[in-house]
């Protein structure tokens, strides 16, 4: 048997290791669009900061792969899926055959209809090539721009802060506010911010950004002008589920699974970011986010796929947990 | 990552562009002072869409070997790449074309071959090229912008070997070429940012790309060559279409003839009438010479034979490296028939060298076999040769006015080298035959006047010492292992040894372009002051080995590579590290 599994974040390598830890035989493919070895996302800005080296970023190795007899496609996306056939073709078009196929495709920022045209001067902070870009920049960036509300933004506050540069933090309301923290410290957060030495512009947004000779001017609603070296923006999150148009999969923001974190495709299983599943208490279809939700969903998956029968506890607490780390605790005090 | 140096393949099918690409950057690179190493390596099949790949690399300083392993490889033909993955160093990278447009099966598809410690870059080189030219033409120069921007090399170096390379092609071609690179460079900015960074020379100048055929034939040229015959056979040929070229502009001749017999006979003609004169060839032509070189030393009419080794017996491998000539060129004849032999390293060598073997063959009246091979005539390397030019060159003894009055063409004197008159000259008239002869070159079978015969052309080659190129020893002067090899072998082997010495390891080498005769002293207290002495090659039977093992009485370690491909200095240092630790036990 087969198992393609695209997505190389931490639910789909959970579910690789799931599938060859139940049955060695099964043959798992794991394709990466990213061209590292999967990476903890979430430490990425104490990469950033030299705070942890490249082996504590990783948390799969090349032996890893090679123990498991896992083949690690990375550096590669899939462009379409054919259920029907049971293949996907990948963007330089080669057919790769599955018997079983999981979607871990996670999520991106989104900048919206206002922002997107002058999305080359804004600095994308998601991917390991991000932090790589900036690292080789910094010595060279002194003044920064950050906008959003989520809290990758409030996880780059502190890294950028932690680096000593200067920050101007744009937000659309009066205060800062960052959905699943602690209660205790969502109350605090501006005035926080605030005490680092951040520049707080509230009840504002970028509407125009223009490169000049060596930095970048940012111009708000408010008519107020900034200048920068970098611009951090980004307004939502999306599942990454556009490889899909055109397969019979049933989908709205993300990809609808059950409980099994199965698709309504035939042995098409979605886990992690880029799904949607089905929430008893809210009675709808909800985007389980973070990083411990989506290995859960990618072991219950992996399970599944190497043919078990095992549901997914949704998690009801909605507080946003690092691995048992407070997002207070980035800012190393 | 930073690079100080880079190993890039192209691989493809006739068509492709492969070996322009490789030129291309070859000549890039040097122009902007790096010092730069080309392989080809193609299919001996003539026909058909045979899979072929070059490999060039560069360095800010000066490059001995091919080295081990490719940093990169653009792979413009799927499948055929699928071979080259396993030579990739970790953190390595593949170009390959995201644009096919009919459906790849998985088996088939490079990418699907990439393990995950080297980085596929699929950039679509098709829909680049048809974007620049309105065809598919152009790959190579599209992924030839990809492989810039994501080593951080300068631009405008490869773009101004465009514009030299297709500049007679018209502007248009050279627009077109010009659009696909820079398609190629901005697709991997925007896509691959992320780049590693090449460590560029300041202030370099600019330095010579020469192969070793190109600087065998512009030696000879230089050192007075004024008539060549051959017949065309891989790797030779191009030596043949040099001078085919460039001779008459010297007032000298170029001849294709039926055969390799037909060749020798007519560069024996040559020299016999007083002309410097050469031919090349390969394993097979060199077998075929064996009786007209014979003749030669009999006749002690002077001959230089150029031999590019390739991959043996027979018709062997034709487009694949070996040293297996080595036995032929030493002993190759009928009866007790000494002749020079000499092995160039590197292109530098090939023209010194030619030029040494032109004076030794002329001067003392002797045939010189010069074996090159496939690998050292093929490959382009920057050299900076100094070009000594003398077209005029003449190392014959000739007779005095007393000598001519009693004209003895084959005189016994003190260091065996009778005066040489050209036929026609006054008073030259004598007798020549491969037959045993006297004095005079009439024949004689009388034992006592074979006997002094014989002696006086071994003599030759005891008096030869004087006028051998020099023996050089590299190294550690102290080092208990010591090393011998012959040719092409070289910088393999020299890059080896720099491997060893960072591990704290040291090794000497012995490097002479003499064969036969050798400067036997220094040979042999080079090999005294060795605890263990190492003797690689590429053949089987370990020729060389053989030849050093019989005349210094040594007994060397042997490493015997019948390669298809060059040596590997990895391989080097293991074999020199192991025969360390043999003695450290």
């Amino acid at each position: 048997m087969k198992c393609v599994i695209i997505g190389a974040g931490i639910a789909g390598v959970t579910a690789a290791e799931t599938i060859k830890k139940i049955n060695k035989d099964i043959e798992v493919v794991l394709i990466g669009k990213e061209q590292y070895l999967p990476y903890n996302r979430y430490k990425l800005t104490e990469y950033l900061c030299n705070v942890i080296n490249d082996s504590q970023l990783y948390f799969a190795s090349f032996d890893f792969f090679k123990d498991y007899n896992i083949k690690y496609r990375n550096g590669e996306y899939v462009k379409s899926i054919n259920p029907t056939e049971k293949t996907i073709k990948l963007y330089h078009n080669e057919v790769m055959r599955y018997d079983k196929l999981l979607l871990a495709t996670g999520g991106t920022q989104h900048l919206g209809p206002v922002l997107k045209t002058f999305a080359p001067f804004i600095q994308t902070y998601y991917t390991l090539q991000d932090i790589l870009m900036i690292k080789r920049k910094l010595s060279v960036i002194k003044d920064c721009v950050v906008y959003g509300e989520n809290l990758s933004n409030l996880d780059l506050l502190s890294g950028l802060c932690n680096l000593g540069k200067n920050i101007t933090y744009i937000i659309k309301g009066e205060k800062a506010f960052f959905p699943l923290l602690k209660e205790e410290f969502e109350k605090d957060v501006h005035n926080f911010l605030e005490n680092k030495g951040i520049n707080i512009i509230a009840n504002d947004k970028p509407v125009c950004i223009r490169k000049e000779k060596k930095k970048y001017s940012v111009e708000t609603l408010n008519r107020k002008v900034i200048k920068a070296d970098i611009i951090f923006a980004w307004e939502d999150r999306k599942p990454n589920i556009s490889f899909v148009k055109g397969a019979d999969i049933y989908k709205k923001s993300g990809i609808l699974v059950n409980p099994y974190m199965e698709t309504s495709a035939r042995d098409i299983y979605a886990a992690g970011d880029c799904t949607e599943i089905y929430h008893p208490t809210l009675k709808n279809y909800w985007i389980n986010f973070g990083w411990p939700n989506a290995r859960e969903q990618g072991k219950v998956a992996g399970e599944n796929m190497a043919g078990k029968k095992v549901p997914y506890q949704i998690q009801e607490t909605l507080t946003f947990n690092l691995e048992g780390k407070p997002i207070d605790a980035r800012w190393w005090e | 990552m930073i690079y100080k140096e880079l190993t890039v393949r192209f691989c493809g099918i006739a068509g492709d562009g492969i070996v322009s690409s490789s030129r291309i950057v070859a000549n890039a690179c040097a122009d902007a002072g790096l010092h730069v190493m080309v392989n080809d390596i193609y299919s001996a099949e003539i026909r058909g869409l045979g899979k072929s790949t070059s490999t060039i690399r560069f360095a800010g300083s000066k490059v001995y070997s091919m080295g081990d392993g490719i940093n990169a490889l653009v792979g413009l033909a799927q499948q055929e790449s699928i071979d080259e993955i396993k030579d990739i160093q970790a953190e390595g990278s593949v170009i390959y074309d995201s644009s096919s447009p009919a459906d790849i099966p998985e088996k088939e598809s490079l990418a699907s071959h990439i393990p995950p410690e080297i980085n596929g870059f699929g950039i679509p080189l098709k829909t680049l090229a048809n974007q620049a030219s309105g065809s598919n033409r152009g790959r190579n120069i599209v992924s030839m912008g990809a492989l810039c921007y994501l080593y951080g090399l300068p631009p405008s170096i490869f773009k101004d070997q465009i514009e030299k390379i297709f500049k007679r092609k018209g502007d248009k071609v050279v627009n077109s070429n010009l659009k696909a690179f820079d398609l190629g460079y901005e697709y991997c900015k925007a896509h691959y940012p992320l780049n590693n960074q090449f460590e560029m020379k300041t202030k370099a100048r600019p330095l010579q790309v020469i192969s070793g055929n190109d600087a065998l034939a512009g030696g000879a040229m230089d050192c007075g060559l004024k008539f060549f015959a051959g017949y065309p056979i891989t790797p030779a040929t191009k030596i043949m279409e040099i001078t085919a070229k460039e001779l008459p502009k010297l007032q000298g001749w170029t001849i294709q003839v039926e055969d390799e017999i037909a060749a020798i006979g007519a560069v024996l003609g040559a020299w016999f009438a007083g002309k410097r004169a050469m031919t090349a060839t390969s394993g097979p032509g060199l077998s075929l010479m064996s009786e007209l070189i014979n003749l030669s030393v009999m006749a002690e009419i002077p001959a230089v034979i150029v031999n590019v080794q390739r991959g043996g017996p027979a018709t062997g491998l034709p487009t694949k490296v070996e040293q297996g000539d080595l036995n032929i060129s030493l002993y190759g004849g009928a009866g007790d028939s000494p002749r020079v032999v000499m092995a160039p390293t590197d292109s530098k060598d090939c023209y010194t060298g030619i030029q040494a073997a032109f004076d030794l063959a002329e001067k003392y009246q002797t045939p010189v076999i010069f074996l090159s091979d496939l690998f050292l005539g093929q490959r382009l390397e920057t050299e900076d040769i100094k070009h000594n030019i003398n077209h005029k060159k003449s190392t014959r003894l000739k007779p005095t006015r007393e000598q001519l009055n009693n004209y003895q063409r084959y005189a016994l004197t003190e260091d065996g080298v009778s005066p040489l008159i050209v036929p026609g000259e006054e008073g030259a008239y004598y007798s020549i035959t491969g037959l045993a002869h006297n004095t005079t070159g009439n024949p004689n079978f009388e034992s006592k006047v074979h006997l002094a015969m014989t002696q006086k052309r071994y003599k030759k080659f005891k008096n030869m010492l004087k006028d051998l190129p020099p023996v050089e020893i590299i190294g550690d002067e102290d080092a208990e292992i010591g090393i011998a090899s012959w040719g092409s072998t070289f910088g393999a082997i020299y890059e080896g040894m720099q491997i060893v010495r960072e591990k704290g390891i040291k090794s000497k080498m012995i490097k002479s372009i003499m064969i036969y005769p050798q400067d036997e002293e220094t040979f042999k207290s080079f090999f005294d002051s060795c605890k263990k002495i190492i003797v690689f090659e590429m053949n089987y039977q370990g020729q060389y080995a053989a030849l050093l093992k019989s005349t210094y009485n040594i007994k060397p370690v042997e490493v015997h590579i019948p390669s298809v491909d060059p040596v590997s200095p990895a391989k080097v240092a293991e074999k020199i590290m192991e025969v360390s630790d043999e003695l450290t036990q």
